[in-house]
């Protein structure tokens, strides 16, 4: 028979049933172990094979990569032009790899090039000179001296040691009746490319826009007359 | 048991387990990371259950397993602390807040009495009393036999009777 006084171990027992507050699961709980218990969705069975296969012919294609046929300009001067622009591509995200402060730095430069500058564009009030330095493109050993305008672009001078290149006639551009250098584009970048001795000389920037063609011009002319670069040796 | 059907199951004492978690805690934080542990490993673990045992037993010797497993880790560090003093109120998880900020107080003497009791007496009226689970189940969660189950019940109930008394005097 049970004892019901108020101290017995059913009251006790009782009390503890009716007395404790009781504590429901919070519904955000509930949610996140069903969602724990939901099991994993299949995948359908003709997704490995076919991710296997893709994953192989990925493997096979980057290897190879270095014995496929690059896609080169045929033409030496196109490739040449193309070699400066990434060169100016490089110094235009990069910066230049050690600029050098003009004069103090000719000597060594000239030295690192084996091209020399009888006079050089130090920059004036449209533009400013920024540092030279010696670049090796296809092979040969040259020179980039960089300038920036007052609208930010950067416009580099670059000097190769490359007897006979090649300037096509029909991109000659006559400018002032004294100079007809080739303008050139590659990857949204001008260029104008012309000989001077047995020197290849670029005029490299972005400026690719009917406007900027003349202002394009007006730089050329103001690099072509002060500067003179001659091979060193 | 198929999957599905053991997870529904197992849902099932989800308030049960909760309310068990509130009180071995006191602290909602830390009972929604007990919980959530105990279901992970109950999940994980389902192929160990044994169809036609009780389920609800089950779960709830997981809740204490893993209770008593971070307990025990939270007592170890407690007693390595270099000023000797052990942190009683350190989280149990550790990325659980700290028990002052959320820790859920005692409303009545009853549960202010329950919660001075330790923990295998707490364990053993919870599971008996308030949930009302049969001797053999609780014998099942504590891994104890019956007849211990019986003499911690009695033992419990006559602590819980002294400390109702002195809040009666006070």
């Amino acid at each position: 028979m049970s004892d019901h006084s108020p101290d017995s171990d059913d009251a006790l027992g009782a009390r503890l049933r009716t007395e404790l507050r009781r504590y429901p699961a919070p519904a955000y709980l509930r949610g996140s172990i069903a969602e724990a218990a939901e099991p994993p969705r299949a995948r359908p069975g003709w997704l490995a094979p076919t991710l296997g296969a893709a994953a192989t012919a990925l493997l096979l294609l980057l290897a190879s990569i270095p014995f496929l046929p690059r896609i080169l300009p045929g033409d030496p001067t196109e490739r040449l032009v193309r070699s400066v622009v990434a060169e100016h591509t490089r110094a235009l995200m990069w910066g230049a790899r050690r600029p050098e402060v003009m004069p103090t730095g000719l000597p060594w430069l000239t030295q690192e090039s084996g091209i020399g500058l009888r006079k050089y564009f130090a920059g004036d009030d449209r533009l400013v000179f920024v540092g030279a330095e010696p670049v090796y493109l296809e092979g040969r050993r040259g020179m980039a001296l960089y300038y920036r305008d007052g609208d930010g672009h950067l416009v580099n001078y670059t000097v190769l040691a490359w007897p006979g290149l090649a300037i096509p006639e029909a991109r000659r551009v006559p400018i002032e009746n004294r100079f007809r250098p080739a303008l050139m584009s590659d990857s949204g970048f001008s260029a104008w490319v012309w000989r001077q001795g047995d020197l290849a000389c670029f005029i490299v920037s972005d400026m690719v826009s009917e406007s900027d063609v003349e202002r394009f011009k007006d730089y050329f002319v103001r690099l072509r007359l002060s500067t003179d670069p001659v091979p060193a040796n | 048991m198929a999957s599905d059907d053991f997870h529904r199951a197992a849902l099932e004492h989800l308030d049960a387990l909760y309310n068990f978690a509130m009180y071995l805690t006191r602290n909602p934080p830390e009972a929604d990371d007990l919980v959530q542990e105990t279901y992970l490993r109950a999940f994980r673990f389902s192929h160990r259950f044994q169809p036609g045992t009780h389920l609800r037993a089950w779960l709830f010797q997981i809740l204490r397993n893993t209770f008593l497993t971070f307990y025990r880790l939270r007592e170890r560090e407690s007693a390595l602390a270099e000023d000797g003093v052990p942190a009683w109120d350190a989280p149990m998880f550790h990325d659980a807040p700290e028990e002052s900020s959320g820790a859920v107080e005692a409303h009545t003497d009853l549960e202010r009495a329950l919660r001075r009791l330790p923990e295998e007496f707490r364990t053993v009226l919870l599971l008996a009393e308030v949930e009302g689970m049969a001797l053999e189940d609780v014998a099942r969660v504590l891994a104890c036999p019956v007849g211990t189950v019986k003499s911690r019940i009695f033992r419990a109930k006559e602590r819980l009777r002294g400390l109702l008394r002195d809040y009666t005097k006070e």
